[in-house]
């Protein structure tokens, strides 16, 4: 796409090169990210919507707004937090589309993530039960979780995703963490 | 499910000296300062703080996890993303090439200067360029503009000379293709770390 760079290299290189380089255009660059970031950028969207044909539609959307307004994006070496907002607000607006529709319980828990490489037992225990209290949570509370513990949201942006008063928003994370906290216990 | 039955781990007001769980991950996410002498005297705060603490070490795992059970993106995705965006959304300011006075209209966009400059890398193997930016009012002739470029060098090249020669490498090609009134190029060398393919 560009005449300059095979890719692989850049492809190796940190985000404050590889982003620098897209925020001055670059196209290569830009492919680069989407490239590396698409795998995480896809399980937090799971886990903020639940099983759903939806979320490579969320990141589409997340990508072009990504590129349009890469200009807005100072330190180029914190791109994948600034990534992990916009896709927040992309699947957000998901949510609050579909809301009337669904039934709040009958939402399907994430896929469990069984192609877990080798690593501690315990850790990986951990990430079961972890992801069974998830799994257990009502969607409000789920999502709340994640936008917080995962997405990195500061309360005041998790208040406008949810159009709730941070005060609810606080709420619903006191009782998703309680309700985690106590099930992580029992499997200890 | 946990109002009636009484847990070892409490997480009601009443199992942590009248603290409240929001209280608690305000305290934990201000790294426990300024110390709350009533929080670290509660063997109940202690209990739930260490629960809240366990969890956040599981949240990385977790999330880790979930990455990996995630396909490679295919390259027809991908290729759908890069021709959905427009590719003359960054080319920045009209960068004017000819003489005023001879009448014609020639000019380079900024985009074009960058890509010039970024070029420079290929002479130099392992270097890579960043950002860079024209400082300055490159829209008028003759304006004196500033370069600042983001490199990054590979571990154990010697950086002073290395980042000199990028130096003259880049003011030849900008010489050579435009007619920017070039007052310096700073070249910041931020680290030399790389980026890999996860500790998965």
């Amino acid at each position: 796409m560009t005449d300059e760079e095979p890719g692989s290299r850049l492809a190796g290189a940190d985000d404050r090169i590889v982003a620098g380089r897209a925020i001055d255009g670059d196209i290569a660059a830009f492919e680069v990210l989407v490239r590396r970031y698409t795998p995480m950028m896809r399980a937090y969207v799971r886990r903020v919507l639940g099983a759903s044909a939806d979320v490579d539609d969320v990141l589409q959307e997340a990508f072009v707004i990504a590129w349009q307004r890469l200009s807005e994006l100072e330190d180029p070496a914190a791109v994948k937090s600034w990534l992990m907002r916009i896709v927040s607000r992309k699947a957000m607006d998901r949510v609050r589309s579909r809301r009337p529709q669904v039934d709040i319980d009958g939402i399907e828990p994430p896929a469990s993530p069984d192609t877990t490489p080798a690593r501690a037992a315990e850790t990986r225990a951990g990430v079961e039960a972890l992801n069974a209290a998830l799994a257990e949570l009502p969607e409000a509370q789920r999502q709340s979780w994640v936008l917080r513990e995962i997405g990195g949201l500061t309360y005041e942006e998790m208040a406008a995703e949810l159009a709730m008063p941070v005060t609810t928003v606080r709420g619903l994370l006191a009782r998703a963490r309680k309700h985690i906290m106590v099930r992580m216990e029992e499997w200890r | 499910m946990t109002e009636d039955g009484r847990l070892p781990l409490g997480l009601e007001p009443d199992d942590l000296d009248g603290h409240t769980i929001e209280e608690l991950t305000d305290y934990l996410d201000a790294g426990r300062t300024p110390a709350d002498a009533s929080i670290d005297a509660s063997p109940g705060c202690a209990l739930a703080l260490d629960a809240m603490e366990r969890l956040r070490a599981l949240t990385p795992a977790l999330m880790a996890s979930d990455e990996a059970a995630e396909p490679a993106p295919e390259p027809g995705w991908i290729q759908s993303i890069l021709s959905g965006i427009a590719m003359d959304a960054r080319s920045g300011r009209r960068i004017p090439l000819a003489d005023p006075d001879d009448g014609s209209d020639l000019a380079i966009t900024e985009g074009a200067v960058r890509g010039l400059i970024r070029a420079a890398e290929n002479v130099f193997p392992g270097i890579l360029i960043g950002r860079c930016r024209l400082d300055g009012d490159v829209t008028v002739r003759g304006a004196e503009i500033g370069v600042e470029v983001d490199v990054s060098v590979p571990f154990g090249e010697p950086i002073v000379q290395l980042a000199e020669r990028l130096r003259s490498e880049i003011a030849v090609r900008l010489a050579r293709h435009t007619r920017l009134a070039v007052t310096g190029i700073d070249i910041t060398v931020h680290d030399i770390s790389t980026w890999t393919e996860d500790k998965r």
